[in-house]
């Protein structure tokens, strides 16, 4: 049964981790993030729902089309939640893009249905032996997955022109301007980034749960805590955070039941927030006077 | 938020309003039927709740996603013990007093952090609390809640009405509440702390305890609606007390307007009534009603009520004299307490990572004296003032007055008598002046809750402001003044605090020359009441001129001590400031003589921020091929001119115009497109990319990417030193050779003009020399060059014409050569009387 | 109705003190009103919509036949939230500026909790369609204005119970339930069912309705030797217990509620989701005949959207107020008006209605507000995605 926990704990886990680094993306260029980040996760669901089964597309064709509209999605929320209000100075985006998401979750609820649909391929719908219990393929497919983009976007960052842009956007802002890099243009494309992590969520998830329209809201939130957890300043926090997460949470329900999971969870966070104000892996700033 | 001092000055209007809604309430109560009065119960339990969020948000600058927490914590306490047939009022007390308790405790973890992680742990308590009453059956009744609340017993009205009564009596109180907290010590120690809590710990005020303190009433606010809402329902369970509601409350009090007293019965009716008209929409209502918050966000993103205020509310005026009087000023100020050396500071030294900040520094700054600590940028000036005042804590040495304050809080440093001014003015925005004053006396105290200032404390805010010379109204919000009046009030605002040291960081920084000999008699005035003065100042004039005694420091390090002509002629101080006259440049081979059609040409340039002007009315001219050099002292606007030329910030007068291009309205990237290229002062370099990524990021703008390897091994060539760094991340590079990267990544994108600010500044000798050298030659490859360097000397070293700067003005233009020599330009760096 | 009536409604009500009364007097045409408190958005959205339908089809046959007293029925529909506080104040617009004669409720226990002391107080009939916690009818009223037709979550437990034993030979039941009112309220039940035949269990393990995984909860009940599983959880949830049996390869039998009943259970749950035995009150059938054919062609015809069987879930949903409302047209035509006093009593007054669920005879008697009961409980699984009963 631990084994069993252990392996759900970090699937689960490297999903926290990848949605939370979509967090850590628009906040390191932008200090800010879409505060609903959970409706991205079910945009992908569902748009890779309607692609793959409504309209029958072979689903490398599917995820093409999710992905890229989740990345239209996140240049939408740049342009109009966030943009119009951080350009002011004004905090209100983060109240915009939970209105966005509300909005969003009870649009995609008189499109797509109310009715919780499985989305799931047969090809993944397996189940395996593995060290004396028995898993689900996917539980598998979703921490080697996400290893694959954690993988890739560190080299991308490390050996592409496009990383670079990104991490000097990051490190000197001002910088980075007087060099032509429009800071504007990386922001809008930083959140295309951090939704198309949660597009591949959703899509990743979707075989374990049922797909409708507010699935997604406490994965957010949870991703949020990760995030935080983390210190959503640094990707290698973010990522290991993640996993923390998923493992304790798997732990306190095998020990606890998941009844007290949220409880003891968010307690934790607290504590270890109280401890380290800038989360487990996050540095002080040095405040300038 | 500026709305709070607009309304605490109209004193009736507030008070009328109140009336006017407790009296609309009470009729409501009695004529509206079940449904209506249901709503208008709601309206006013939300407006409680949005009043004490209020109170974190727009006074003590905190939020909260939890607050439905506080609500439901409430609402269960007066459930239960209503149930168990205790009356009302007591199950009320409990509830305030419990979540009063719980919103403290939560205050703990949250006082410690901010932004998002602030968010993070109040979320996170909401769902501690909403699942802790799912688990915690045996008291709350799980997830079915509690039913069968009995109502309240409220003789010979229907409880309904009753109800809605009690619950337009806690609105308006709390609404009245909150408007004399805000104009109150408490709402001042709480708005300072939210303003800029630097300046607050230097008024004495403790952080954490205001923000204990906002947190514990605002959960207050909450727990006490909460405790009404159950008897008014006669039913609740868990998912009464939704997550969202938590975040309608923070809507609420942001489209309302944080801050405003009105602003949260505003933002309650937005969602409490908004709902309510949408209810026929069955399921289309949450669609609709997130559809109607967007919109109303767009419309108002800093609340309605604010930008109504802003427009309407007319602050009286009221200016303060121009003679002070003296004798109630001389009471305020002199000291009684034993002091009578002054502050000592014996041996102090900090390390910052691996580099010695400050080291073995020693001086006296005896009462009625004025002693000022010098040195060019970099030396370490105000880090000793930071460990004086407790922003630092020194890794050695003492700080004597009274007993050893080293180490110490800055909170605790200031209630011992020290206090002080910013580089950058740190005046508490959204106070108006008088309150910025009225925080200074209060010296950390909280004093009460509810009443305004009393009128002695205003006649002596008045003294002190005639005695600064500011002629403004006391009630203009600090954030409308112009830079001179900041100055003025903050100086006037530390001596609130009746301090027995004055620490004052580049008081004259943006000053004019009249404003500055203005100040420099204010500082003799303040000093004549017996306050230890002491100035870190870049204006050479002035300090001459008022110090008594002077210490000059050097890369952290004391380099001299003593009254001003021993300090003027000491050569080493002369080095300091002006650099070697040692270093000999390679001259050009022969004069320039090139196009004289215009590379860059900047017209009549003025750039202000907000404020006095900075730079004013500036030309200059840079022809193809030419190094152009612009001196002046530290503050004398040469890097704003170069800032403003690269589109970092915008000028607001005048023109710039880049190979026959105007490019003033343009932003920084399309500037750098068009082929100009600043070396920033600090280097600025990408401190995680490796010199090549940092190289190569300068090629940014260019289209052909090919040959750029190319490119990179000719900066090498150039700076052989980088070389072997070519993979390590630059900000592992030493000072002089981050330069060299600055450098080369803005020769990377070929650009037709290149700026460099400040290249020599805090580098070692060697490696100026080092620096220079390659200027020179660049300088003779025909590459047009703008040089901003403090080292006049070393800068004239290699340019071909200079333009000095004074307060914003060019005062001198002309050809190196014969700058070099010429007397007045010392007197620029080190004050008139140096020549 | 539209938002200007809304707010021209609202300034009415605002400036009652300064008007003089106008009484407009009801004219015959008038609509008759009923209103709907239920989830209508948000993750019970559906169960909303199963209601709405069941009604919708229910008024058109009632106005297409005359109506009720003369008048055409008017449906008003409120999303409560799954929040009583919202539903508590739904059922007060409803009721007060609305004037509704009779009130539905949805699926949530709480917000018919919070509404039952209104409808008491006020005394206006209110009529559960789905809500299935026992308290909502037996609730201490001397005069009692709720009714239902609905299963009562004591009477299922008690028939679960029962059936495991018939069925299974259950010795040693496990409970797995969804942590949720309907979850809590269910323990319980189950509990006194247990405890009366003076049998344990061998334990109770609640799991989150967005928990991925009940492996742990499951594998606590092996290893505490449950020789079937009691469950109770909404479609989505109940397909999780299900997935998580065949990752853990525990074959066991299990025993619901109605929750499966709710969506597509057999495309949740996957190959296994045949092996859970759930009980109904109604289910349609394709090609079969009488009342059930009839109200599937109309609710095909009303509802495009409807093309299989697949698509009329959760037919309990519709069924239920279906048959609410023909009751209730009985009960309103025998009072003769809206009178709510006179509704109750026209309840008691029904003879016999032959509905989609059962041929009802005095459904109603001031001892009796459930108008249906254990005789009308059927088990049934899911084979090929088709809820069939189970013969037994």
């Amino acid at each position: 049964m631990i084994t069993a926990s252990i392996i759900s704990g970090l699937s689960m886990g490297s999903m926290y981790a990848l949605l939370a680094l979509g967090f850590h993306i628009t906040f390191i260029v932008s200090r800010t993030v879409n505060f609903a980040q959970g409706s991205a996760v079910m945009v992908g669901a569902v748009l890779g729902y309607t692609f793959c089964i409504t309209w029958g597309l072979p689903w490398l064709l599917a995820a093409v089309l999710t992905l890229t509209i989740c990345a239209l999605y996140g240049l939408a929320i740049e342009r109009f939640l966030v943009r119009p209000f951080h350009s002011r100075g004004s905090e209100a985006w983060l109240l915009a893009t939970v209105a966005g998401g509300l909005f969003i979750d009870n649009l995609v609820m008189f499109t797509f249905g109310k009715e919780p649909r499985r989305f799931t391929l047969e090809a993944v719908n397996h189940r395996l032996e593995l060290a004396g219990t028995g898993v689900d393929l996917m539980q598998l497919i979703i921490p080697a997955v996400v290893a694959i983009i954690v993988i890739s976007l560190v080299l991308v960052q490390r050996y592409t022109h496009l990383g670079k842009v990104l991490a000097a956007t990051v490190q000197n802002p001002s910088a980075a301007r007087m060099m032509g890099v429009h800071v504007n243009r990386v922001v809008a494309a930083s959140f295309a980034v951090s939704t198309v992590l949660a597009g591949i969520g959703g899509l990743l998830i979707a075989p374990l749960v049922s797909v409708h329209s507010d699935m997604g809201t406490l994965f957010g939130l949870k991703a949020f805590a990760v995030a935080i957890l983390g210190g959503i300043a640094s990707a290698n926090g973010v990522v290991m955070a993640g996993l923390l997460f998923g493992l304790a949470e798997a732990l306190i329900i095998v020990y606890l039941g998941s009844t007290m999971a949220q409880i003891v969870t968010f307690s934790l966070v607290i504590v270890i927030l109280a401890m380290r104000p800038n989360g487990l892996f996050g540095s002080k700033t040095l405040v300038k006077v | 938020m500026t709305s709070v001092t607009a309304v605490t000055s109209h004193r009736m209007l507030v008070p009328a309003l109140m009336g006017v809604l407790a009296l609309a309430g009470a009729i409501l109560s009695f004529t509206l039927g079940g449904y209506g009065l249901l709503v208008l119960t709601l309206i006013a339990l939300s407006t409680v709740v949005c009043c004490g969020l209020n109170i974190l948000i727009g006074l003590s600058g905190q939020i909260s996603f939890g607050h439905v927490a506080f609500y439901a914590i409430g609402a269960y306490i007066s459930a239960l013990m209503m149930m168990a047939g205790v009356p009302l009022v007591l199950g009320m007390i409990t509830a305030a007093v419990a979540t009063a308790v719980v919103g403290a405790l939560l205050a703990i973890p949250a006082v410690r952090v901010s932004g998002p992680y602030l968010a993070m742990v109040t979320i996170a308590f909401g769902f501690i609390v909403h699942h802790g009453l799912i688990e915690w059956r045996s008291v709350t009744g799980g997830s079915n809640g509690l039913a069968g609340v009995p109502m309240p017993d409220t003789g010979s009205l229907p409880a309904d009405t009753g109800l809605a009564l009690i619950a337009i009596a806690l609105m308006v109180a709390s609404l009245a509440f909150f408007h004399g907290l805000a104009g109150s010590g408490w709402g001042r120690a709480i708005r300072s702390v939210k303003a800029t809590e630097i300046a607050a710990r230097s008024l004495g005020f403790n952080p954490v305890q205001t923000k204990t303190l906002a947190f514990a009433l605002s959960a207050l606010f909450a727990g006490v609606a909460g405790s009404l809402l159950s008897p008014l329902m006669m039913f609740i369970n868990p998912e009464s007390f939704p997550f969202t509601q938590s975040i309608l409350f923070v809507l609420a009090v942001i489209v309302g307007g944080a801050g405003t007293v009105f602003g949260p019965l505003l933002g309650a009716l937005l969602i409490v009534l908004v709902p309510e008209l949408l209810s026929g929409m069955a399921e289309m209502r949450l669609l609709l009603f997130a559809g109607v918050l967007l919109g109303v966000l767009w419309i108002a993103p800093t609340g309605a009520l604010g930008i109504l205020q802003k427009r309407f509310a007319r602050p009286a005026k009221v200016i303060p004299g121009c003679q002070p009087d003296t004798a109630r000023l001389k009471t305020f100020l002199t000291c009684d307490a034993a002091a009578p050396e002054g502050l000592q500071v014996e041996n102090l030294g900090i390390r910052f990572g691996g580099v010695q900040a400050a080291e073995k520094v020693t001086f006296t700054a005896r009462p009625g004296s004025v002693t000022s600590i010098i040195g060019p940028n970099g030396a370490g000036k105000t880090t000793v003032l930071n460990m004086i005042s407790g922003f630092y804590a020194p890794d050695s040495g003492r700080i004597e007055l009274d007993g050893d304050l080293a180490g110490l809080p800055a909170w605790k440093i200031a209630r011992a008598g020290i206090g002080r001014t910013y580089q950058t003015t740190q005046l508490f925005t959204g106070l108006s002046v008088l309150e910025n004053l009225l925080a200074g006396m209060q010296q950390g105290q909280f004093g009460d809750c509810w009443r305004g200032p009393e009128s002695g404390q205003v006649a002596l805010a008045m003294d002190l402001l005639a005695l600064v010379g500011y002629r403004g109204s006391i009630h203009t919000p600090a954030e409308d003044l112009p830079h001179v009046d900041r100055r003025l009030v903050e100086i006037a605002r530390a001596l609130a605090l009746k301090p027995r040291v004055l620490l004052l960081d580049e008081p004259a920084a943006g000053l004019s020359r009249a404003d500055t000999d203005q100040l420099a008699e204010l500082l003799k005035v303040i000093s004549g009441y017996g306050i230890a003065v002491i100035l870190v100042e870049h204006d050479m004039t002035m300090v001459m001129a008022v110090s008594d005694r002077i210490l000059v420091l050097d890369s952290g390090q004391p380099i001299a001590w003593g009254e001003p002509d021993s300090v003027r002629s000491n050569p080493d101080v002369v080095r300091a400031y002006l650099g070697s006259t040692d270093y000999q440049a390679p001259p050009r081979p022969e004069p320039w003589n090139g196009s004289r059609d215009a590379t860059l040409f900047v017209k009549d340039l003025v750039i202000d921020y907000g404020a006095a002007p900075v730079v004013e009315g500036v030309s200059l001219v840079v022809n193809p091929g030419e190094l152009i050099a612009i001196l002046g002292a530290n503050g004398a606007g040469k890097s704003s001119i170069l800032q403003a030329i690269a589109g970092l910030h915008g000028a607001s007068g005048g023109s710039i115009v880049l190979n026959n291009e105007n490019i003033e309205t343009l932003d920084a990237s399309q500037i750098a497109r068009k082929g100009l290229a600043l070396v920033p002062e600090g280097r600025q370099v990408f401190p995680e990319l490796s010199v090549r990524d940092n190289l190569l990021m300068g090629a940014y703008t260019r289209n052909d990417r090919r040959g750029l390897q190319q490119e990179v091994d000719r900066i090498l060539t150039r700076f052989p030193r980088l070389k072997d760094r070519i993979d390590s991340p630059a900000g592992l590079l030493s000072g002089g050779e981050q330069q060299m990267v600055a450098i080369g990544r803005g020769l990377m994108a070929k650009p037709s003009i290149l700026l460099l600010d400040e290249p020599s500044l805090g580098l070692a000798p060697a490696m100026v020399a080092e620096l220079y050298d390659a200027l020179a030659a660049l300088r003779d490859e025909g590459v047009t060059l703008l040089l901003v360097d403090q080292m006049a000397n070393l800068a004239l070293q290699v340019a071909d014409r200079a333009y000095v700067l004074e307060t914003g003005r060019v005062v001198h233009a002309g050809d190196a050569a014969t700058l070099r020599n010429d007397k007045e330009l010392e007197a620029a760096y080190l004050g008139e009387n140096a020549s | 109705m539209s938002l200007k009536q809304k707010i021209r409604r609202w300034l009415i009500a605002l400036c009652a003190p300064l008007m003089v009364s106008l009484a407009a007097s009801p004219q015959a045409a008038e609509p008759l009103k009923v209103g709907l408190v239920a989830a209508l958005s948000g993750q019970s959205a559906k169960s909303g919509e199963a209601i709405t339908r069941g009604l919708t089809i229910a008024i058109d046959e009632i106005n297409a036949s005359g109506g009720i007293l003369g008048r055409q029925v008017e449906l008003l529909r409120r999303d409560d939230e799954s929040n009583p506080n919202k539903g508590l104040l739904a059922a007060r617009e409803l009721v007060q500026q609305e004037k509704v004669a009779v009130l539905f409720g949805g699926l949530d226990t709480p917000v018919s909790l919070a509404i039952v002391p209104l409808a008491n107080r006020m005394k206006f009939p209110f009529m559960g369609v789905w809500a299935a916690g026992t308290p909502i009818t037996r609730n201490g009223a001397d005069e009692n204005y709720v009714f239902r037709v609905s299963a009562v979550d004591e009477l299922v437990d008690e028939a679960l119970v029962q059936y495991g034993i018939d069925r299974f030979d259950m010795e040693k039941p496990g409970m797995i339930l969804i942590n949720n009112p309907w979850g809590e309220s269910n323990e319980l039940g189950f509990r006194k069912a247990l405890e009366a035949r003076d049998m344990e269990w061998a334990g109770i393990e609640r799991f989150e309705s967005n928990d991925t995984d009940v492996v742990p909860q499951l594998s606590r009940l092996r290893d505490q030797g449950a020789d079937a599983l009691l469950m109770v959880a909404n479609v989505s949830p109940s397909a999780q217990v299900v997935k998580s049996l065949d990752r853990m390869g525990w074959e066991v039998p299990i025993i619901s509620h109605w929750g499966p009943a709710g969506g597509r259970f057999s495309e949740l749950a996957g190959k296994n989701a045949d092996k859970v035995h759930f009980i109904q009150t109604f289910t349609f059938s394709e090609g079969g005949t009488g009342k059930g054919a009839e109200v599937l062609k109309s609710l095909k015809a009303k509802f495009p959207e409807i093309q299989t069987l697949a698509d009329v879930t959760p037919a309990v949903g519709i069924a239920n107020a279906y048959d609410a409302m023909h009751l209730t047209a009985l009960a309103i035509e025998n009072a003769g008006n809206t009178n709510g006093a006179a509704i109750r009593q026209g309840y008691y007054d029904i003879d016999s209605y032959s509905g989609l669920i059962k041929d009802y005879s005095s459904p109603f008697s001031p001892q009796q507000h459930d108008a249906v009961g254990p005789e009308d409980y059927v088990f049934t699984h899911f084979v090929d995605g088709r809820i069939v009963p189970l013969e037994f």
